[in-house]
């Protein structure tokens, strides 16, 4: 985009600026980009701070997401919003204006080349989202996978071993192994509710008379996290989160024994 | 329409007295309809007990029949039909005189209490009406924010917490639907086109006064023991019959939804055909255009919220089962049944405040829309693809999923029209004449916000990310910088706008700057704390907030009393002005649009002589200073044509 894109108008020689007058465009655009690489410099330095512990590569994956999705945002918003600002600072009257503002009318070139740009955002972000959403569902089960069946109730969470025959209901903590593929079950008894541990970078609705399989994740960080309702299931919707510790194999494995499980 | 204006052959209309006026108004329309509801209620619940083989009367059956008795003899009781009526039984076509009574001429303040069909006092009555449902809903948010500046149930039970979410989400959707489209595309949009009055001014009493039969249902949800499901409504969840407030519910939304409809089939006809001469496509103002497009999606949309209502009342009422699993129903019907209306809709409420914002904008720069066909060309690509991209609200449903790619592709490219927004009103500040009044002050707020609206969407359309936010409070924060980002905050640009010319009176302009920073630092500071709460997994509608989120909700608490202080100010800014403020003057503002070479207070019928219309609105530092707007008589041949127009000149 050049200045010459925004101020032609065919026929109107009289908008063009006065030689002393500053060169506004130039100036707003080297505003918006030093603001822009000041903000994602910014973003990069905190962003570990505000994005929420990742404990599988997955949810590690869909921060990264995130964070790349954030970076692209900031020149965007702050193309709106450098321009307005300038525009509202140096363009203002103060008083109701007598005159009227130059009639300005974008050059093809210039609605082509935006909308070329928009296009080549949208396509970028297609094609990272369609690449994503297929490395998740490509990954196979393997014998050593874990399967777990979530059955969501108003208003408590079942989880089923059927591996060790083992359940686990209720106010009670479940436990999963850290570096082991898990396969998630998912079905409702009554109602749509909606299944998901943040940390684990699972979610999907829990649907009466369905089953549906999640993607296998992996829990790589032994800690204590939480799955949530996160699907409106009525009265006490809000009260149904628990926490999920993800602990080591050893651990896992009594833990499994004292719920009635076999190994 | 009437075929003359001729002062001195309109016979004199009746004085009124006190019986008059109440026979018919509203008084006897609410009279009526409560006897009759009363009537049916106590008939159905007869008629139930003694079919039901254990004596229990059907709760669901009684209250849909008190509904409907309520909506219909609150019609019959307003006089809705007594023009009809008349007109088939008489001998005679009405007089010009009763058509007027009809329009409302010399019944004072008393036709904004009758089934009247002048367009700006339905247009006043929407005003009025979407300002206490905003009240409500306001409270509604503000008692949400009240139990969720703490972890635990503390203020409110859940079962009340979920009631008052449900009420909150739906009184402000169907408030943002009305907000523009009710108040200025009947008032304004009409005047702006040229036109007398709208294509069908009895349809257009009926959808204002079918939106005022919703309200009394929609509040009778308080009595009935509220509601679980949220705005959404979700079945299978509404259809455990816990409360007959869910009834309520499907009510409120068959009624307001076939409002709308009306409301959007009129004000089509009526830029389809009531335009004036020369007011081709091409010279339509852009608030027009949005308007347009808004009802033409609106049309599309709202008759499949309809179908999901209806099929939960059935379910309800007569045990039919589409919604559950159990009996061979399905959940995921009723998501795609809702959210191919639910998604369009945000666009049938954005798009009419976009174009408030456009139409503001090249006012207070003085300068022509930076790409007029740009922005039309904009405005309809948003309006098509938002058809086709609900399935982004079923990502993570469960069902299968070959249909994400294409969704995500739909909703992706969404991003392209609404980027040539934001270039069009850009380009528009661009070396302008800034005014910076308060209506421009509340455009750059919509431009603002819908720039974070915008890109957060992005978050939410690509699967990796959706899938750690949605269903939670990033989607929550979303959909408010949209819808009151972007919606409300073009409502507010409209308002100051065209307050002067639809109430006479000016609204101060010092109110009305502390109104809009309060409003956009409570805004942005209460729904970013929301961002990061939602980012951190914070789920949707709870009335428990978990301890890790406690910190950015309470922060958010806090900025939502920023908001409430905005709100009360508009409030005492609108009093003081309707008491003590300026006189406006007819062209207030200095714009190029016709509802400003109109006198104010509008006169019945807008306009002595037909205007013809030779430009865009938008002809700011044209080369040629040349009018808009010449007078019929101006304009070569117009005296041979005249007749053609609905009123001719002697």
């Amino acid at each position: 985009m050049s200045e010459a894109n925004i101020e032609g108008n065919a026929g109107s020689a009289s908008a063009a600026p006065a030689p002393a007058e500053p060169r506004h465009l130039r100036r707003v655009l080297i505003i918006w980009a030093v603001l822009s690489v000041v903000v994602i410099a910014i973003w990069l330095a905190v962003a570990q701070f505000i994005l929420p512990q990742a404990a599988s590569s997955l949810d590690v994956a869909d921060n990264f997401t995130f964070l790349i999705l954030t970076v692209l945002a900031v020149p965007v918003s702050l193309f709106v919003f450098v321009f307005l600002g300038y525009s509202l600072i140096v363009f203002r009257v103060k008083e109701r204006p007598t005159e009227d503002g130059p009639p300005l009318q974008p050059r093809p070139s210039l609605q082509i080349g935006w909308l070329g740009i928009t296009s080549l955002l949208c396509l970028f972000l297609l094609i990272w989202g369609l690449f994503a959403f297929y490395q998740e569902t490509s990954a196979a089960a393997t014998t050593n996978t874990l399967v777990v069946q979530v059955t969501a109730q108003q208003w408590q969470w079942t989880f089923d071993y059927p591996q060790y025959g083992a359940t686990s209901q209720g106010a009670q903590v479940i436990e999963m192994p850290v570096n082991r593929p898990v396969e998630f079950y998912v079905t409702s008894k009554d109602v749509l509710h909606g299944f998901s541990i943040r940390a684990l970078g699972v979610r999907v609705d829990a649907n009466p008379g369905e089953t549906t399989t999640t993607t296998i994740i992996t829990p790589t960080q032994i800690g204590s996290y939480t799955v949530q309702c996160v699907e409106l299931c009525g009265l006490y919707h809000s009260y149904m989160w628990e926490a999920v510790n993800v602990v080591s194999a050893d651990t896992f494995n009594s833990w499994i024994t004292s719920q009635g499980g076999h190994l | 329409m009437s075929s003359t204006t001729d002062s001195t052959t309109v016979a004199p209309v009746r004085r009124p007295n006190l019986i008059n006026n109440l026979f018919p108004s509203v008084v006897s329309g609410i009279v009526f309809g409560v006897v009759a509801a009363a009537v049916a209620g106590v008939l159905v619940n007869r008629l139930t007990t003694a079919l039901s083989p254990d004596g229990v009367p059907n709760d669901d059956a009684v209250i849909s029949a008190v509904y409907t008795a309520w909506v219909l003899f609150f019609f019959i009781g307003i006089g809705a039909f007594n023009g009809v009526i008349k007109w088939a039984f008489s001998r005679r076509e009405p007089t010009y005189a009763e058509e007027l009574q009809l329009a409302g001429k010399d019944q004072g303040l008393w036709r904004y209490f009758r089934y009247t069909t002048d367009h700006k006092v339905v247009g006043m009555q929407y005003l009025a009406t979407v300002f206490v449902l905003f009240f409500l809903g306001s409270m509604g948010a503000f008692s949400i924010r009240l139990e969720q500046s703490t972890p635990g149930a503390i203020y409110f039970n859940p079962s009340t917490y979920n009631t008052i979410v449900g009420m909150h989400g739906i009184l402000m959707i169907a408030s943002t639907i009305i907000m523009v489209s009710g108040p200025f595309g009947n008032f304004i949009l009409p005047i702006m086109i040229g036109a007398r009055d709208m294509a069908f001014p009895r349809l257009n009493a009926l959808s204002y006064w079918l939106l005022f039969t919703a309200i009394p249902i929609f509040l009778s949800v308080l009595l009935l023991g509220g509601f679980q499901t949220g705005w959404t409504g979700y079945a299978p969840l509404a259809d455990q019959g816990l409360t007959p407030g869910m009834d309520a519910y499907c009510f409120t939304i068959l009624v307001f939804a076939i409002s709308t409809t009306i409301a959007a089939v009129n004000i089509l006809t009526t830029v389809i055909v009531m335009r004036t001469r020369g007011m081709t496509w091409g010279r339509l103002p852009i608030f027009v255009w949005g308007v347009l497009l808004s009802v033409i999606l609106s049309l599309t949309a709202f008759p499949s919220f309809i179908v999901s209502q209806t099929m939960v009342l059935m379910d309800r009422i007569f045990q039919t089962s589409f919604f559950l699993a159990a009996s061979g129903g399905n959940n995921w019907l009723y998501e795609h049944l809702f959210w191919f209306m639910g998604h369009p809709e945000v666009y049938v409420i954005a798009l009419p405040a976009m174009a408030v914002a456009a139409e503001v904008a090249a006012v207070f720069t003085r300068k022509p829309l930076f790409g007029y066909r740009l922005l039309v060309g904009g405005l309809v690509g948003i309006s098509v693809l938002s058809v086709i991209v609900w399935g982004h609200h079923l990502y993570t449903s469960g069902s299968e999923n070959a249909l994400t790619g294409p969704f995500m592709l739909d909703t992706e490219l969404i991003s392209i029209p609404t980027g040539i927004f934001f270039l069009v009103l850009v380009g528009t500040f661009w070396r302008g004449q800034v005014w910076v009044t308060v209506p421009l002050l509340f455009v750059c707020g919509v431009l603002v916000n819908f720039v974070v609206g915008g890109v957060s969407g992005i978050f939410l359309a690509d699967l990796p990310t959706d899938e750690i936010l949605h269903g939670g409070m990033f989607v929550v924060a979303h959909f408010h910088f949209t819808l009151v980002g972007a919606g409300v905050f073009g409502f507010f640009a409209g308002i100051y706008y065209w307050f002067p010319k639809m109430v006479g009176k000016r609204l101060d302009p010092a109110l009305g700057r502390l109104h809009f920073w309060l409003f956009e630092i409570g805004f942005v500071g209460t729904f970013s704390a929301l961002f990061y709460a939602g980012l951190q997994g914070e789920p949707r509608w709870s009335a428990n907030i978990a301890p890790p989120f406690a910190t950015a909700n309470t922060i958010a608490s806090l900025f939502a009393i920023v908001i409430a202080a905005s709100v009360f100010t508009f409030i005492y800014n609108v009093i003081y002005s309707l008491a003590r403020g300026e006189v406006a003057t007819a062209d207030e503002w200095g714009a190029k649009t016709l509802e400003w070479t109109v006198p104010t207070p509008v006169p019945l019928e807008n306009f002595e002589q037909l205007p013809v219309v030779t430009s865009l609105p938008y002809n700011y530092g044209s080369p040629l200073p040349e009018s808009p707007v010449a007078p019929a008589a101006d304009i070569a041949g117009a005296a041979i044509e005249a007749p053609i127009q609905p009123q001719g000149e002697a």
